[in-house]
């Protein structure tokens, strides 16, 4: 079960194999073949170990197969896979294989996160396969006796240009070996052919629409028994159970095992209801947590908090701020938010001969396979993990618990346990919620009304969004950890989003102080001129006048930079009830830089999906903990955006299709400036500005109250 | 304890033996192996269990069995439409990419379709009202209105 180098043996099976080393370091490796025998790779060569986790195998029937240990969330990777290599092989999709996913067949390319799938393995594959294009003409001019530059590359052929009876399918060239590369899909290096978008539709859409993409929980339905774990009152890491009543769990009629583990106890059943209901039988007490409860979370985060990182120090920002004669210093506070995925983690996992197979709903096998071999103290080699269609993953699937907690009982059991996360464990069980952060920031105005001069302490983790996106001479940014009792996890747009929250904030009260227009003051002082279109397609698509003043009316900018290379802005027109506090969002407009567009509908679906994501952020997600547990326990605890939360959405990418624009994902970004730019347009409406989050009505009127 | 009840699901009446006081959502995929409605929530707050009961939309995971064992015709996805065999609105959400994971999007559709079925040509305002109760975190809500609003655009067909 183990990948071994048979495995990849049978995977060429006569056929030509292909393996790239995708090294985004930024070298701009531009991938020269090396070629290796059957018997060399059998004499020992691991090419895992050297680094090509990208495999690309034709077969001699002309099939293309691709293998990547990604997975599809939603995000349409399977899309986006399908319509480069196809159109860059020119292999109809119906003869191209997508094998994702699965331990025991793909290479470990890294985790489906943070974006980095189109830009980094798809655009891999648009420039690896133009080197197997050069590659396959190379060796049809070896058979055909032609010189190369005499054929060309056609429609999963070579064909000799001056005599096209002469011809070979690609098909027919697979002769067994390996070649191998490495490029960086970053690089300078591009094909000279032009990616064109042919609008084709989702990967997996008819058997989305007819509930028939089958889902980690859609596997062996009636073979298979349902396990729980607990959920326990408090955060798992600060408690474990104290007693537990197993024999009332084993008299309910369909409970085939309870038991009790080191911190948690469990149940096997017929179906789901049973094994839930086995587990309340269990009256189960907890410890309580050892540590004082939270009682405001700045102060806590502040208390415990341990400079890690100076991330950026260049000028004299000390003295700089000391001789402005505009300084203005904010704190920014942000709340807990929850992933929430439709489909909570789910797993299914069977032993056999002291191997275990788990099916799971996971954005990284890889990690999950490690992580159900160190909860079953047995070797990764013992543990295959097949990568299912996930339900949505945001951040919570990247190392899902599920799949241990399946391998957990199937080990004690004999049959396929199936494990389907409760509801209220999905939110509270694990506490793996994006973190609440601090940020302190100060800025000084030059007398030129630019910023001449800032500090920035971020007290967060996960050491994202640290980056300037503003042009400043003298700067300190310092990060912090918070050393907080839950350990954060990953939400879509990740640290990004609470760093953008409080520099774009802070960027509009600089332009107040300043007394320029925002978008003015911005555009004098970006980072970048590529943030100015972006700013003026936000400002057109928004109709903005800077004089224009409405009451209780207003519009906000805020622009963003997500993973280095891509850029964003947002434009957003509010109104704000001041006797109810409601925000209405009037409309949500959004320019993006994000290169060549792949598949504008899959983009489109994404892009506007993370819109909405900021507005929830902005508006009412919020996790509601005090350091012992989570009182949020239910989806009626917690708001994410529904249909009647859509404002008009306009979108427009920039630099979509001009040659050498390599895609660079666009999955995150736009959640970010769309939070910051609600905010400015509220303060533009009612001139109350927010540095804590979400702007739910009861802390609208109690600004305006304090405010009044 | 199970018992033996009749389940009248997708135009097929199927004696199942199945725990009476247990969901439907259950008995469907477990009993039934109609898997394309979804666990979401357990609490009838997501709209991923979305069926059709006698044309209105029903949250399976809150229903129980028996109380649709007298012949109630249930309607799930898997009776809207298949791969080849789209209904309307399945080929509509297709065309519009009206989904992210699609894990919500047999809910959306079985909605839909219930509102389509009492109301063919809603205004965008009843079309949210109608769906605002199911869920999407991939939150395809833009796309999911202009499928629904192709099919309410175009002419019936005579007995479709």
């Amino acid at each position: 079960m183990p990948f071994s180098r048979r495995t990849f043996l049978e995977l060429i099976g006569g056929g030509l194999a292909y393996a790239f080393n995708f090294s985004c370091s930024g070298d701009g490796a531009n991938g020269e073949l090396t070629s290796f025998s059957i018997e060399e790779l059998e004499s020992g060569i691991d090419l895992r170990h050297q680094g090509y986790t990208e495999w690309l195998v034709l077969g001699r029937d002309g099939s293309v197969t691709a293998h990547t240990g990604r997975t599809e969330l939603g995000q349409g990777l399977k899309t986006v896979l399908s319509d480069i290599i196809s159109q860059a092989l020119e292999v109809p999709p119906e003869r191209l294989n997508l094998v994702m996913g699965d331990t025991s067949n793909c290479p470990d390319d890294g985790p489906t996160t943070g974006s980095a799938a189109t830009r980094n393995v798809g655009w891999g594959y648009w420039i690896a396969c133009s080197r197997i294009r050069e590659d396959l003409i190379r060796r049809a001019a070896f058979v055909l006796r032609r010189p190369a530059k005499k054929l060309i590359y056609e429609a999963g052929e070579i064909v000799d240009s001056n005599d096209a009876s002469r011809r070979i399918a690609i098909g027919d060239l697979a002769d067994g070996t390996v070649r191998v590369a490495t490029i960086d899909p970053n690089g300078r290096h591009r094909p000279n052919r032009l990616y064109v978008d042919k609008g084709s539709l989702a990967a997996n859409a008819e058997a989305i629409v007819t509930g028939t993409l089958t889902y980690a929980g859609d596997l062996f339905p009636g073979d298979s028994q349902y396990g729980a774990f607990l959920c326990p009152p408090y955060f798992y890491q600060l408690t474990k159970i104290e007693s537990v009543d197993l024999d009332a769990a084993r008299q309910i009629h369909g409970v085939h095992l309870a038991e009790k583990a080191s911190r948690n106890a469990w149940a096997i059943a017929d179906d789901f209801p049973t094994a839930h209901r086995a587990l309340d039988a269990m009256n189960a007490t907890w410890h309580v947590p050892d540590r004082p409860r939270t009682v405001d979370v700045e102060q806590e985060i502040r208390a415990g908090a341990a400079l890690v990182k100076t991330m950026e120090d260049h000028g004299d920002p000390s003295a700089a701020l000391a001789s402005s004669p505009l300084v203005l210093a904010e704190t920014y506070v942000t709340q807990y938010a929850s992933q929430v995925p439709i489909e909570t983690e789910t797993a299914v996992a069977r032993f056999e001969n002291d191997k275990v197979t788990v099916w799971a709903s996971t954005q990284s096998p890889f990690k999950s396979r490690a992580s159900v071999a160190t909860r079953l103290k047995i070797s990764e080699g013992q543990v295959r993990i097949i990568g299912m269609p996930v339900g949505g993953g945001f951040g919570v699937k990247d190392n899902p618990q599920a799949a241990a907690d399946a391998a957990v009982m199937a080990k004690k059991s004999d049959g396929t346990v199936k494990c389907v996360f409760s509801r209220e464990r999905q939110f509270a069980g694990r506490g793996r919620f994006k973190e609440a952060v601090v940020i302190d920031i100060s800025s000084g105005l030059g007398p030129d009304r630019k910023i001449a001069a800032r500090t920035i302490d971020i007290y967060q983790d996960e050491g994202f969004g640290t980056t300037d996106t503003y042009e400043v001479p003298n700067v300190l940014t310092r990060l912090y950890d918070t050393k907080m009792p839950v350990r954060h996890g990953v939400m879509r747009g990740t640290s990004f989003v609470q760093s953008g929250f409080a520099m774009e904030s802070h960027t509009d009260m600089l332009a107040e102080v300043a007394g320029l227009d925002p978008v003015e003051f911005r555009r004098r002082n970006v980072a970048t001129p590529a943030f100015i279109p972006l700013l003026d397609a936000c400002a057109e698509m928004i109709d903005y006048e800077p004089a224009r003043s409405q009451q209780n009316r207003g519009t906000g900018f805020a622009i963003c930079m997500h993973g280095g290379r891509q850029l964003g802005a947002a434009a957003v027109e509010v109104s704000v009830n001041t006797a109810t506090g409601e925000i209405h969002i009037e409309r949500l407009c959004g320019a993006y830089d994000i290169g060549t567009v792949i598949n504008i509908n899959t983009l489109t679906a994404n892009t506007k999906g993370a819109m909405m994501w900021g507005l929830g952020y902005a508006l009412f997600e919020e996790v509601r903990a005090d350091g012992h547990r989570a009182f949020t326990r239910s989806l009626e605890d917690y708001r994410i955006p529904r249909f009647s939360d859509l404002p008009p959405l306009e979108i427009v990418f920039l630099n979509n299709a001009v040659k050498g624009q390599s895609p660079r994902g666009c999955g995150e970004l736009p959640v970010v400036p769309t939070v910051s730019a609600i905010c400015n347009a509220i303060y533009r409406a009612i001139g109350v500005r927010f540095y804590t989050l979400p702007l739910t009505p009861e802390r609208v009127l109690a600004a305006l109250a304090a405010n009044r | 304890m199970k018992k033996e009840i009749n389940l009248n699901v997708n135009g097929t009446v199927s004696r199942v033996t199945a725990d009476p006081e247990q969901s439907l959502l259950w008995v469907l995929r477990d009993v039934l192996k109609l898997t394309g409605t979804k666990f979401g929530c357990g609490e009838g707050a997501c709209g991923a269990c979305s069926v059709l009961i006698d044309g209105e939309v029903y949250r399976s995971c809150t229903v129980a069995s028996s109380d649709v064992a007298g012949g109630e015709k249930i309607v799930t996805i898997e009776g809207l439409g298949s791969p080849g065999n789209l209904s309307k609105l399945q080929a509509a959400f297709m065309e519009h990419t009206a989904f992210g994971c699609g894990y919500c999007t047999p809910g959306m559709i079985v909605t839909a379709t219930a509102l389509l079925g009492a109301n063919p040509s809603p205004s965008t305002e009843e079309i949210v009202s109608a769906m605002n109760d199911n869920l999407c975190r991939c939150a395809s809500y833009p796309n999911i209105i202009e499928a629904i609003k192709d099919v309410a655009a175009s002419p019936e067909k005579p007995g479709s």
